[in-house]
């Protein structure tokens, strides 16, 4: 026998390693959740990126297809469109040019990408034309009543 | 205005076959011996044209403009000229209706509004054409010649529903107001763009809760608003700065009308003679005027009148007649309009 004093200590002794192994389990838990976070996390942002980069790709592609066909008719015939409609496809073409696709981080992102939307819808009333990009997020799906 | 006055009732008009949303007077009736004529319209898709018989001094229903719109027709306005009816409806479209001979005709309808249009108001030149809706957004719509109509803007500010836009009545300044608890005032910048160039919400002692509708005074330089807070709402402007080359003169809350109503104010009109009235969730119609005997800095007004069980259900809208009359038409969700007027108690 350890010829130890105090029987207390002892005691701690005895127990110490039960209780640290809790507190190691608890370390090894939590680096091996962190890794499979962290793995999991950044397979996760990778599918949200490109979703929501193909999402927006598609619709600027939507827009910059409607407007090169409007500004051809523009250029066939001069004068089929108003002069406002004119200019609504000259200032979404200048939007879709400013648009920073490589830099999503880039605030203006969404300034811009809710002006064409803007004017796109101001072209298709002026033109009695029922074109919708089919991925455009609706701001009401719910059918709830309201007045 | 120190007597007292009476709403007297003069008729109740039924025809509608469901709520009866709003009611709008044509403007170029009423005066010069043109019998005085309004529109109405309704949860049941239709809307209402009614005169009043000169021979017999009856309201009777001269048209009902059906089978255009497939859902509940919210709101209706008639150009300067009257010759033109614009209707905003929940099927997303807003109809144009020119009246030929004892008919109307749909000549026009502007598509655009993603669903639901809760409102549309018309210029003070007839030039230009306003129209909101649930999809929080503001559209505004150039007349051209030929009945065409072409869109001049969409804007997009309010981050709720939109429930009124009004002109203001000289000036190409559109007002609109919303379920997000502001109101909104929009400015061209002289090069056919319009921008929101002020917002009047909790933060500048505006409303804590929906806002439904508002009016201008007389000369355009007050304008009243009404809410589900319960409450109405005084705003002025320098007119003067207004119309100069200044530019744009913001409103500001001159006071507010509180402890008069218990339930939601749905529609406020304020009439040339200056008399505020409104119509509420408690059938009652209220008229407010401004009281002389107020401390000197700012305007106050006092209640003169308030009609309990005005109608048996919501009063959803309440508007006088055009001119010199002291006519007043008011719809409610018991699907009648009745047309009273104001007169000194003998």
């Amino acid at each position: 026998m350890d010829p130890r004093p105090d029987p207390a200590d002892a005691v701690a002794d005895l127990f110490d390693s039960s209780l640290n192994l809790e507190d190691a389990h608890f370390k090894e838990g939590y680096a091996e959740g962190y890794d499979y976070g962290l793995e999991a996390g950044r397979e996760e942002a990778r599918q949200v990126g490109l979703k929501v980069g193909f999402e927006t790709g598609e619709e600027l592609g939507f827009y910059r297809g409607c407007v090169d066909v409007w500004s051809s008719a523009i250029r066939v015939d001069p004068e089929r469109f108003s002069s406002r409609v004119q200019k609504s496809v000259k200032t979404m073409e200048l939007l879709l040019e400013r648009y920073p696709v490589l830099d999503p981080e880039n605030e203006s992102v969404q300034e811009i990408m809710g002006d064409l939307r803007l004017k796109f819808k101001a072209i298709c009333a002026s033109l009695g034309v029922k074109l919708e990009y089919k991925g455009y997020p609706k701001s009401a799906d719910d059918k709830n009543m309201e007045f | 205005m120190e007597l007292d006055w009476e709403l007297r009732e003069l008729q109740t008009l039924e025809g509608h076959k469901d709520r009866v949303w709003s009611v709008a007077w044509n403007p170029a009736t009423g005066v010069a011996g043109i019998p005085p004529m309004f529109a109405s319209c309704s949860g049941d898709k239709t809307v209402r044209v009614w005169e009043q018989t000169p021979s017999s001094s009856s309201w009777d229903c001269k048209a009902v403009l059906d089978e255009t719109h497939t859902r509940t027709v919210r709101s209706c306005a008639w150009s300067p000229s009257g010759k033109l009816l614009a209707t905003a409806s929940f099927d997303a479209t807003t109809g144009i209706w020119e009246n030929v001979g004892d008919d109307f005709e749909c000549v026009s309808t502007l598509e655009g509004h993603e669903n639901e249009v809760k409102s549309v108001s018309w210029n003070a030149s007839g030039s230009l054409l306003a129209t909101c809706g649930r999809d929080k957004s503001v559209w505004i719509w150039e007349v051209l010649p030929g009945k065409e109509f072409e869109c001049a803007s969409v804007l997009q500010g309010h981050t709720q529903d939109v429930k009124m836009v009004m002109w203001h009545p000289t000036m190409d300044i559109l007002f609109s107001c919303s379920y997000d608890n502001s109101v909104k005032v929009w400015a061209e910048d002289g090069d056919d763009d319009w921008h929101c160039v002020q917002t009047l919400n909790e933060a500048n002692n505006g409303h804590s809760s929906t806002v439904w509708a508002l009016s201008f005074n007389g000369s355009g330089d007050k304008m009243v608003t009404c809410s589900d807070d319960l409450t109405m709402k005084i705003w002025g402007t320098d007119l003067k700065k207004m119309m100069s080359e200044d530019g744009y003169a913001p409103w500001s809350h001159l006071c507010t009308l509180s402890g008069y109503h218990d339930r939601t104010v749905f529609s406020v009109h304020w009439s040339r003679k200056g008399l505020i009235v409104t119509g509420a969730a408690d059938d009652a119609i209220r008229l407010f005027v401004e009281s002389k005997d107020g401390s000197v800095d700012e305007p106050s007004y006092k209640m003169i009148l308030r009609k309990e069980k005005a109608h048996d259900m919501d009063v959803n809208s309440v508007q006088w007649g055009p001119g010199e009359t002291r006519l007043l038409a008011s719809a409610s969700d018991d699907g009648t309009i009745k047309i009273w007027e104001l007169q000194p108690v003998a």
